[in-house]
Formats: C-alpha cells, sequence, structure tokens
C-alpha cells in the first residue's frame, strides 16, 4: 500500500517537476533577443522623378535590435538606426550628392532612427510596428506592418516590411515636384534567436 | 586651328550622343546621373574649345574661298556662322537650365573640382526659365546635328563632286615620305 503512494507522488512530483520546467523555459523565452543577420538585412528605398528614371538605393550600415515575446507580442519591440552616410545608389557621385544637404545632409544627421512603441499582432504571420522615425533631425510617428516568417525548424525569423514616407514631412523639400514626395522603403531582415 | 576644329567637332559629336543616351537611352538613374555629370563636363570642354577657335579665328586670316558658285559659299559661311552661335547657345543654355533647375545638382567637372552655377541673381530657379533653357538647349542641340550633317556633306561634295583640296586640306598634314632608293 506504502509502495503504492511512493509511486504515485513519484508520478505527480514528475509531472509537476516537467511543468517548471516548462514554465520556466517559457519565462526564458519572453522578449527574448534575436540577433540580426546583417548580410540578410537590406534597408532599401525608392523614389520617383518626372522625367527622370527611378532612383533604387539602400543603406549599407546599421545597427538594429529586435526583441520578441512570443506570448506577449505587445512587449516584443525593435529599433533600427541606420547611418545615413552609407548610402548606395550605385555611383559614388549620385552618393555624394544624396550626402548633401540637398537630401540627406549626413554631416549634420548621421543617423536615421526608427524606435518602436508598440508590436501588435495582426495574424500568425503579420504584426504591426507602431514607432518613431527620425530623419534629418525631425521625429514623426510611423506605422508598418511586417511579414514574419519562421525558416526552417531552427530559432530563425524573416522579415518584411514595406511601407512610404512622406520626405516633406521630415523637411526633405528638394526638387519637389520634380522628385516625388513619396519615398518607398522596403525592409527585409533575418534573425537568429541569441 | 585644324586640329582645334577637330577636337571641338569630336567634343560635341559626342556630347549629341551623351544627351542623346542620357535621356532616351533607358538607362538606370545612377548610370543616367553619371552620364548628365560626363555631358556637362564635356560641355564646359566644348565651350573652352569653342571660345578658342573663335579667338583664332579673330586672331589669324581665313583661308581663301573655294571657287565655288556665290550661293554655296554663302551656304557654307552662314552654316558655319551658325555652328558657332548654336553651339555657344546650347553650352549657356545647358549651364542656365542646371541653374534655374528646380533641383540644381552642382557640376562636378570630372570629379575634380566644382564648377559653379549661374548665380541665383542672374537665374533664379524658376520653372517658367528652366522650362525655357530646356527648350532652347534641345532645339539647339538639333539645330547642331542638322547642320554638321550639312556641314559634312559639304565637304564630301567638294572632295567627291568637286574634286577641289577643301576637304584635303583640313585633314591633318601628312609626314612625306622618304624618297625610295
Amino acid at each position: 500500500m506504502l509502495e503504492k503512494i511512493m509511486k504515485r507522488a513519484r508520478i505527480v512530483l514528475a509531472i509537476l517537476g516537467v511543468g517548471v520546467l516548462a514554465h520556466s523555459c517559457m519565462a526564458a523565452l519572453a522578449a527574448a533577443n534575436w540577433r540580426i543577420d546583417p548580410a540578410r538585412t537590406h534597408i532599401a528605398f525608392a523614389i520617383d522623378s518626372v522625367g527622370y528614371p527611378r532612383t533604387h538605393g539602400q543603406f549599407r550600415q546599421f545597427q538594429g535590435r529586435i526583441s520578441i515575446d512570443f506570448a506577449h507580442p505587445g512587449k516584443s519591440s525593435v529599433a533600427f538606426h541606420v547611418k545615413s552616410g552609407s548610402v548606395d545608389v550605385g555611383s559614388q557621385s549620385f552618393d555624394d550628392y544624396l550626402r548633401s544637404v540637398a537630401f540627406l545632409d549626413s554631416e549634420r544627421f548621421p543617423s536615421i532612427d526608427f524606435v518602436s512603441n508598440s508590436v501588435a499582432k495582426v495574424d500568425d504571420h503579420t504584426v504591426r510596428v507602431t514607432g518613431d522615425l527620425t530623419l534629418l533631425g525631425v521625429t514623426r510617428p510611423l506605422t508598418v506592418d511586417v511579414a514574419v516568417e519562421r525558416e526552417g525548424s531552427g530559432g530563425r525569423l524573416a522579415f518584411l516590411a514595406k511601407t512610404s514616407i512622406d520626405r516633406l514631412a521630415f523637411g526633405m523639400n528638394s526638387g519637389f515636384p520634380l522628385v516625388s514626395r513619396d519615398v518607398e522603403l522596403v525592409i527585409s531582415s533575418a534573425a537568429t534567436e541569441s | 586651328m585644324i586640329s582645334l576644329h577637330w577636337a571641338a567637332g569630336a567634343v560635341i559629336l559626342a556630347l549629341l550622343a551623351i544627351g542623346w543616351v542620357m535621356i532616351h537611352g533607358g538607362l538606370d538613374a545612377a548610370a543616367t546621373f553619371d552620364l548628365y555629370q560626363r555631358h556637362k563636363s564635356w560641355g564646359f570642354v566644348a565651350l573652352v574649345l569653342t571660345a578658342g577657335r573663335l579667338a583664332a579665328r579673330w586672331l589669324s586670316a581665313s583661308p581663301p574661298a573655294p571657287a565655288s558658285p556665290r550661293w554655296e559659299r554663302r551656304l557654307a559661311a552662314l552654316t558655319q556662322g551658325a555652328l558657332y552661335a548654336l553651339t555657344i547657345g546650347a553650352i549657356l543654355s545647358g549651364w542656365l537650365l542646371v541653374s534655374a533647375s528646380p533641383l540644381p545638382v552642382p557640376t562636378r567637372f570630372f570629379d575634380l573640382f566644382v564648377i559653379p552655377n549661374i548665380p541665383p541673381s542672374i537665374a533664379p530657379p524658376a520653372p517658367s526659365l528652366f522650362a525655357a533653357a530646356v527648350l532652347g538647349h534641345k532645339l539647339a542641340a538639333w539645330a547642331i546635328a542638322l547642320l554638321v550633317a550639312l556641314h559634312a556633306a559639304g565637304a564630301l561634295k567638294h572632295h567627291f563632286v568637286n574634286g577641289d583640296d577643301v576637304l584635303k586640306r583640313m585633314l591633318p598634314r601628312r609626314r612625306r615620305l622618304a624618297p625610295r632608293a
């Protein structure tokens, strides 16, 4: 009889133990930081002009931080700090011009920053990130829908965000209306759990 | 004088070709930007060469006109005069359109130094002035292309039809060959 009680008690303890372990694992997962893969991160833009081909480019240097809480998506966060001088449109001379006061004014404003305020789950593959974008020293709210895909079975995620911003809202007025006010942004990234 | 003529001619033909490709060539934005810079740089080379040619023409005597009918001599003189005027006009309207553009892009002369735009007190960035300069630049370019063709046709006619030395005397002087032993 005693032996039977002891055996059941061990089973209960074992189940409890697994539960505690599982809980602690979940706690560890909460708002985990993810390491951004720079080789697979592209911060690209495109802008139209009248009588001129569409200009495509990207920023080569940036720092980013992604923190994800799967249980509470609202506790997730993302921040990107992009070096404005690292603009690359495929021509040294064109890059220099974009770095000048006419557009990015990189000497005065070396960084373009996005810092999230809130993250909300839209569906199983999409989150809506709301935050502040600072460009040319002007901060404006920006909301972006980000497609999130899990890659393989490991802890690896791919992100894709597309949006457009009104450059005039940041005081970037050069060439308007010859050069469009809307700048299309396409940000793709991949991150591994750290 | 003769080498200045051919140098200016080559630069003007290159400017017409670059100008056409950068507008109609279907290139991407980066290649187009670089071609605009090349076009602007060569434009200032053409300005110096043309000014040099006008100065040389002013200072030295013109060669005697060939014994052609009067209307041909007049047409040739008119074509050559118009080419000078249109070349200067095309370069100045180009400089003006760059300066009055709603997006004034600095001219980097072969990436060596910046050639300043015409000051805003003379060429303010105004859409109407910009549009007028663009139209003037395009018309001058097409007119130059037509007149170059007419000018070349005249030279070829002298060589092949009249059989005179008008074209020959514009060619570089050949070294006299040593007599055979």
